[in-house]
């Protein structure tokens, strides 16, 4: 399949992804409204509402394609490690202390702070990874009990050095403006945490496509046993995609805390959305190079179903159910009704190439 | 550290193990028996969570024995469209169950909104029935032992003791009987069985079917008995932790069994120490479980796994 057709049959995923979503979203809707057609209009338009709205979502989506980043790798190397959600809650942890230390009051504590986040939620990464080398540690479950983990310690950190009484003990005070990131436009959430997003992404493609360890990476993913055949050590892969997957994670958590949205550490601040990434990983196909899209696409619903949480009678919580069905949807292999009969019009390509 | 040896080794702590222990039990029972055909379920958790608000909601309007039923029903359904999306669709089964407990978090909440007509995240006692206890009372009598045996094993759930039966009986199913050494066969090297003339995807099918309704029993369990009512998220990672258990029991129902006590033990540890050692902050106490299931299957896991 030539490189072309390749992006035109993906686009063409996205946009079943995309309308099953938005189909799903629709029926709930119907069901759960009063006045559905506000509601779903609410839900379609309420990103656009303002120029905050507008922030909101490209910074949602930042947060959301370097989320997508950190499964990516793993999956890529086949490994199902979790522990994303733990991994951005110790890298706030960790850049909320240098960013409440004396260092905050330069602008030092920007780089610093990602550097140290990026340190910690390496670690975190790692842990499951040599577990499961070593130790033939199962990483979902190692992953996910660190998630658990990681969330009650930095609740625990907080309460007990971090948290400014004022907030009744769930927050750290405001970060002086030195320790937060510049923001673009005054008065929306598009800051810094965009630009490191965007290198990201090109870093991780840089590191999987263009480089010996990305093609060992996604040999070793492919076919383990081929790879260890022609002398690729997959352990070590393994571990490795498992930690720089975790220094993304940890990042993430910087760009959290030290983003214009908080500016504070605050008590469960990531909400859910690392999970978020297994989507967007799962419909960009795990390639670095369509994550933002994917997630500038998902960040527009998600912001939609949020405003409608807070505007109208339909939960914001839908968006868990039409993020699952999607990932269900996408993961699946199936030809869609009607594919082969198209096909057939078309001039008799078989839905297998077509797909 | 009197009071603490003298609180775990109380009669009284011994129920509260029995309590705690028993979701996790039926929960790791069902991650067993689809973990022995092949397919890791890493949907118990939202399994468990989605039975916890249909037992609830059920039992307002029913029985309590209805009530369980149709958590034990509900999960049953989530296992029968993990089986549909991984067998029939071929989507990864590991996908397919986080998908299930994204779909559970999310939709409890929605499903939990819809039914009550407002934005609450949690209904009570007044809304829903809870599990009869099974009053042992009347071992009372018995010399010396009597006062004790009736502390610790009377005034459980009618359930705990379907559990503690469960174990006995998934042994016996998959160690005594023709359908049970078919179960492992697939497991194990999946083309024999085939060569047999058994299909691995219709054996998979009733394991990951098994597994929902055993994992819809724990979430009955744990929404009328254990908590009476529903709360966002309130399975709290006992599906992992469940099939943390799977894995430390070497995939047999009696090391999984024990596996889940000894998750169910640090879990009613933890409930007990506030009480005990008030210094001990909350959080590291409530790590405690978490903790203890990543080192339980890091000291344990020197073997070959399948997953």
């Amino acid at each position: 399949m030539t490189q072309g057709k390749l992006i035109l049959s993906e686009t063409g995923r996205m946009i079943f992804a995309a309308v099953i979503a938005l189909a799903v979203a629709l029926v709930i809707i119907l069901l759960s409204s009063k006045t559905p057609l506000e509601t779903f209009q609410t839900f379609l338009t309420g990103p656009l509402s303002s120029k905050r709205t507008v922030g909101t979502w490209i910074d949602d989506a930042s947060k959301l394609a370097l989320a997508g980043l950190a499964f990516s790798l793993v999956f890529q190397a086949r490994q199902f490690a979790l522990g994303v959600q733990g991994q951005v809650y110790i890298g706030g942890l960790l850049a909320s202390t240098i960013a409440l230390s004396p260092l905050g009051l330069s602008w030092i504590s920007i780089p610093l702070g990602a550097i140290a986040a990026m340190l910690g939620g390496a670690l975190l990464g790692f842990i499951p990874g040599y577990a499961k080398a070593k130790l033939n540690a199962n990483e979902i479950v190692s992953s996910l009990m660190l998630n658990y983990i990681a969330y009650d310690f930095t609740a625990m950190m907080l309460r007990l050095y971090l948290a400014s009484p004022k907030s009744g003990l769930t927050a750290s005070d405001p970060f002086p403006p030195t320790a937060v990131y510049p923001a673009f436009i005054a008065r929306t959430r598009m800051d810094l945490g965009l630009v490191l997003a965007l290198v990201t992404v090109v870093v991780v493609w840089f590191l999987l496509y263009r480089t010996a360890w990305g093609l060992k990476l996604r040999l070793t993913g492919h076919n383990a046993r081929f790879a260890a055949y022609s002398g690729i050590r997959s352990n070590f892969i393994m571990v490795s995609a498992m930690t720089v997957s975790g220094a993304i994670g940890g990042l993430l958590g910087a760009l959290f805390v030290q983003g214009t949205g908080f500016a504070k550490l605050a008590a469960g601040f990531e909400a859910g959305l690392s999970f978020e990434g297994i989507l967007i990983a799962i419909v960009a196909r795990n390639r670095p190079l369509a994550i933002p899209f994917v997630a500038l696409g998902y960040g527009y619903l998600r912001q939609g179903a949020a405003l409608m949480g807070y505007r109208t009678d339909v939960p914001a919580e839908v968006i868990g159910i039409v993020q699952g069905i999607v990932i269900l949807l996408v993961a699946s292999s199936f030809t869609l009704p009607g594919r082969a009969l198209l096909n057939r019009i078309m001039g008799g390509r078989s839905a297998a190439e077509a797909s | 550290m009197e009071l603490i040896l003298n609180t775990v080794f109380s009669a009284a702590f011994v129920a509260a193990i029995i309590r705690t222990t028993t979701p996790i039990l039926f929960a790791s029972l069902g991650g067993l028996l689809s973990d022995l055909v092949g397919s890791l379920n890493v949907a118990l958790e939202g399994m468990m969570l989605i039975s916890c608000l249909t037992a609830v909601l059920v039992s307002a309007y029913a029985p309590w024995y209805v009530g369980v039923a149709a958590g034990m029903v509900a999960g049953g359904a989530l296992g029968a469209v993990m089986a549909l999306f991984h067998l029939r669709f071929k989507a990864d089964v590991i996908l397919v169950g986080f998908a299930i407990n994204i779909i559970a978090a999310g939709g409890t909440v929605t499903a939990l909104n819809l039914a009550t007509g407002d934005k609450g995240t949690s209904i009570g006692r007044v809304l829903s029935a809870a599990i009869p206890e099974l009053d042992l009372s009347f071992l009372d009598p018995i010399p010396v032992v009597g006062p004790v045996v009736t502390q610790m094993f009377s005034g459980h759930s009618y359930l705990t003791w379907l559990g503690a039966f469960m174990v006995f009986a998934i042994w016996y199913f998959l160690y005594r009987m023709p359908g049970g050494l078919r179960f492992r066969a697939v497991g194990e090297y999946p083309p024999a069985a085939e060569a047999a003339g058994i299909s691995p995807n219709k054996l998979r099918t009733y394991g990951l079917i098994a597994s929902g309704m055993l994992a819809g029993l724990g979430g009955a369990q744990l929404a009328m008995f254990n908590f009476v009512g529903f709360t966002r998220d309130m399975t709290n990672g006992r599906g992992f932790i469940a099939l943390g258990a799977v894995l430390l029991g070497r995939r047999h129902p009696v090391g999984t069994a024990i596996a889940a006590v000894l998750f169910g033990a640090f879990e009613a540890l933890s409930i007990a120490l506030p009480g005990i050692l008030p210094q001990i902050p909350g959080e590291v106490i409530h790590m405690i479980p978490f903790v203890v299931t990543v080192v339980a299957l890091m000291l344990s896991s020197k073997r070959k796994l399948t997953a």
